[in-house]
């Protein structure tokens, strides 16, 4: 117990929110690993209070205040009864009766110190540097949710009610399956909130706890798949912008988490300009050992470069990760070869992840790319031996910027574009003049098609632009 | 357990450590068993609060390329590659179309 209790002291004294977070940690730290076991077998429901008293009020070496100290009190009075829960509940776990641990009363009981240490920063008790202690409480809310919902998943599950092809919601009723999670969704709300309405000047605010805040809510919603709720988030950031510090002056971690969670939510909404400036930001922002984030961050960046700048990963960069080489070479061999069945087949492949992860019908305007090579890829190959075509200089490569539409079918045709068959063995042209005009409207191509010539008249300069043709 | 490898550093300020030591008094893990490919587009919480610049992605990438991020993103074509199987094909065929018929 005293290694706790000499840590807050400690925390105390030299005002450091991380060693006062960790005194109420779910997690005891690598130093002492049995505190919370230490803690609960320490003292008793009994003489809990007497302790507790001892500890903070009567102790020599700490000097809250008599607010302070009993709104600590309050807190360690809820977290003598967690650890009591949480005990119970790994002692199941790990003696393999996974279905007796309880973790909703887990959940249950977090939140009472949640709740606890809320009221300390309601009743401005606590001071703003001990504000690690709402991100102790936030974050493990979210966990204790998690497994609480996993549970009663499983539970049902094995008490076979689950039957057939009926999803959990329909057999159960008005029980979420996200039951908890939910919750913790609405209590971290109201921490946000709270470091929202923060009115003291900055040094002493809560307001910089928004941003960890704000990422924990973003997580949560992302889980529930309820991401328009981050939207309000980032509008209540916003609004509040000319009171709040700026997101530079926050942890790197706070920062980079923000900016991926934002570029997410603005390539789920298809504002791909903002999705990469955002995302750019997050990739080269982030610590370069953590390999997972990176991943995430390009899976997302990845598909919005894509589309915004017309550029492909290299093969250096895909390598950087397995699931990314997998999931993203052969789709970006395919277009830059132009070959469609390739790419259909890569599209196909990787459709089920692709979906989960949103980014299917992103990666499928890939194929616009595609096209575009592929004319181009025509023109190219339509090198004319005749110099004085089309007005080009002594030793100028002249190419054709007449294409017969026919070539382009031809073309069409060999890279596998099954949907210029007419259905008879024959190529439908209209379907062909389509695929060109849109490629034009989408200012990949420069020029007209004239249709009674079935022919496609190509700009002199840049027919191509941006390819350097 | 995690079902993602988190990198396990030292932090120099003490913060609640989010990854799990082999102490069976240890709460619980961050995610549920079989944290899946699906579920995971969560941002794994990183082992530290705050780096310097040069521990940046970033900051790599310029000494390496001297500013330039030429290694990360390429052009959307091939170079005018005409050799490749596809274009060589596809020269014959046009070929083939021109001398049966004038367009």
């Amino acid at each position: 117990m005293e290694a706790l209790w000499d840590d807050f002291a400690t925390a105390q004294n030299t005002c450091n929110g991380y060693l006062l977070a960790t005194t109420i940690s779910p997690e005891a730290p690598a130093t002492d690993p049995a505190r919370l076991y230490n803690f609960n077998r320490g003292t008793n429901a009994y003489s809990l209070q007497t302790d507790l008293r001892y500890k903070l009020q009567y102790n020599p070496s700490l000097h809250l205040e008599k607010k302070e100290a009993a709104s600590w009190h309050e807190v360690f009075t809820a977290f003598y009864t967690f650890t009591g829960k949480l005990l119970a509940a790994e002692e199941a776990q790990t003696a393999s009766r996974p279905r007796e641990a309880d973790w909703s009363t887990v959940y249950e009981s977090w939140k009472e110190v949640l709740s606890a240490v809320y009221r300390g920063y309601s009743g401005n008790v606590f001071e703003a540097w001990t504000i690690p202690c709402l991100y102790v409480v936030g974050k493990y809310l979210r966990i204790f949710a998690i497994k609480a919902d996993e549970q009663v998943a499983a539970s049902q599950r094995d008490s076979g009610l689950a039957f057939g092809e009926l999803q959990e919601e329909d057999a159960f009723g008005a029980a979420s399956k996200n039951e908890k999670l939910e919750d913790a969704a609405r209590q971290i709300n109201r921490i946000f909130a709270l470091c929202l309405g923060d009115r003291s000047p900055l040094e002493d605010s809560r307001k910089w706890a928004l941003y960890y805040t704000a990422n924990l809510l973003f997580k949560t919603y992302f889980r529930l798949n309820s991401i328009p709720l981050s939207k309000n988030i980032l509008r209540s950031l916003r609004a509040s912008a000319s009171d709040t510090p700026e997101l530079s002056s926050f942890p790197r971690a706070h920062q980079v988490t923000f900016k991926y969670y934002s570029g997410v939510i603005a390539f789920l909404e298809e504002d791909y300009a903002s999705a990469e400036e955002l995302l750019t930001f997050a990739y080269e922002s982030c610590e370069r050992r953590a390999t997972r984030n990176l991943e995430l961050i390009l899976m997302y960046l990845i598909p919005t470069k894509m589309l915004t700048a017309h550029r492909l990963p290299t093969r250096q960069l895909l390598q950087t990760s397995p699931t990314l080489d997998r999931l993203f070479s052969p789709l970006c061999t395919a277009i830059k070869r132009a070959d469609l069945r390739a790419f259909n087949a890569a599209l196909e492949a990787g459709e089920d992840e692709f979906v989960k992860r949103r980014i299917y019908l992103t990666l499928e305007r890939g194929r616009d790319i595609l096209l575009r090579n592929l004319f181009r890829k025509v023109f190219i190959a339509g090198e004319v031996e005749d110099a004085k075509v089309d007005g080009g200089g002594v030793g100028a490569v002249a190419k054709r910027t007449r294409i017969p539409v026919r070539e382009i079918a031809a073309a069409l045709r060999m890279a596998g574009a099954t949907e210029i068959d007419d259905g008879e063995g024959g190529v439908d042209t209209d379907e062909v003049e389509c695929l060109v005009a849109n490629a034009i409207y989408k200012n990949h191509m420069k020029g007209y098609i004239a249709r009674d010539r079935g022919i496609v008249v190509l700009s002199k300069t840049g027919a191509f632009p941006g390819t350097g043709v | 357990m995690s079902g993602a490898a988190q990198p396990n550093a030292p932090t120099s300020k003490l913060q609640p450590s989010s990854d799990s030591s082999d102490s069976t008094k240890q709460p619980p893990a961050t995610k549920p068993a079989a944290a899946q490919l699906d579920e995971d587009d969560e941002f794994e919480d990183f082992p530290v609060e705050d780096w310097s610049k040069e521990e940046e992605v970033g900051a790599q990438q310029q000494q390496q390329q001297g500013g330039n991020n030429t290694h990360l993103w390429e052009e959307s074509w091939d170079d005018d590659d005409t050799s490749d199987d596809f274009s060589v094909q596809l020269k014959a065929e046009l070929k083939k179309m021109e001398g049966g018929k004038k367009g």
